[in-house]
């Protein structure tokens, strides 16, 4: 869901840069807080992981892949939809400077679709979802699949005020291929907070509370 | 498992899966771009043939709809290392990996709150 630079007018891409500085400010508040030095560690391997991950594009139907990208996964291990936004930003910043995955001028578009979207929806989407059923792997699944989803509507607006897409085909298009894309970022946001609620559980920020 | 073996065996499976993704990863447009393509008449929305001439006109016409022309010689383009083929797939991916591991360390290092 990388946005190419030619995607988004200048002005636009601009306007969108100043929006994720706020959320970039607030991520760093957050990190000042409450991330402890001892979550260092963690944050980096989490994002070599999404780094990582980001670069296995796996085929779904209609010639079309998708991967997964984590800051859904990153908001709920952290405990914070920052954390989403934080291990996001630096990690579409080596995307798009060293690799040229998504644009340079549109990387404040990205920065809000993909970490301040996918924490936040990922965050709020896994404790509310939570409460309700009790499992925290099924919260985990649906929470991943929802915050790439609204990503990518999200995403679907910013193409059709550019002018890029028109707003039905750009909704419809990525809606679709999104809701497919979602079951990989569930799937893989679920299956990796198991692997490190079984081998680490004191270091979930909140436990997954499901007794084993 | 001690924190530290679970740093190491983190890291580990990440390189796994960096060293592994060139080989595994679908070639196949994403999301967005095969909206895009289908959008702009290249590809069909539910089918997979993509239409290269059309794909490449399309490219064109959108820099002409935003006029975003803006463009940047990434040192490694598409993660592939220019004159390189597979292997250097693999050493971009393996190297964006410790990137992303460094910079975030370093960044979350400088800007964690102090422990006292």
């Amino acid at each position: 869901m990388h946005i190419p630079d030619a995607f988004i007018p200048m002005g636009q891409a601009l306007i969108y840069w100043v929006i994720a500085l706020v959320f970039i400010v607030l991520a760093l508040r957050w990190a000042r807080r409450s991330m402890g030095e001892e979550k260092v560690p963690l944050v980096a391997v989490l994002a070599a992981g999404i780094f990582a991950i980001q670069a296995l594009n796996i085929p779904i139907p209609w010639g079309t892949s998708g991967h997964m990208v984590g800051a859904a996964l990153a908001a709920i291990v952290l405990g914070s939809p920052f954390a989403g936004v934080f291990v996001l930003t630096l990690v579409l910043l080596v995307q798009g400077i060293i690799f040229g995955d998504g644009g340079i001028t549109v990387m404040g578009a990205n920065i809000i679709n993909m970490g301040v979207i996918g924490g936040f929806i990922g965050y709020y989407g896994y404790a509310g979802i939570k409460g309700v059923i009790g499992n925290a792997y099924a919260a985990a699944f649906i929470a991943g699949w929802a915050s790439l989803f609204v990503s990518s509507l999200l995403c679907a607006v910013e193409l059709a005020i550019a002018g890029t897409f028109p707003l039905v085909p750009a909704l419809t298009g990525l809606g679709l291929y999104h809701a497919v894309i979602g079951l990989i970022e569930g799937g893989i946001t679920a299956g990796a907070l198991y692997l490190i609620a079984s081998a680490r559980p004191d270091i979930l920020e909140h436990p997954a509370g499901v007794s084993a | 498992m001690e924190r530290r073996q679970f740093v190491i065996i983190s890291v580990a499976i990440a390189l796994v899966i960096a060293v592994a993704a060139p080989f595994l990863a679908s070639g196949d447009p994403d999301g967005l771009e095969s909206a895009f393509f289908s959008i702009y008449g290249a590809k069909p929305f539910m089918g997979s043939e993509l239409d290269e001439d059309a794909a490449g006109a399309a490219e064109e016409q959108v820099v002409a709809a935003t006029g975003n022309d803006f463009s940047y010689e990434a040192v490694m383009p598409d993660y592939s290392i220019p004159g390189m083929d597979k292997a250097g797939e693999v050493l971009a991916v393996v190297i964006g990996t410790l990137l992303a591991l460094v910079l975030v360390f370093a960044v979350a290092k400088v800007s964690a709150r102090p422990d006292n």
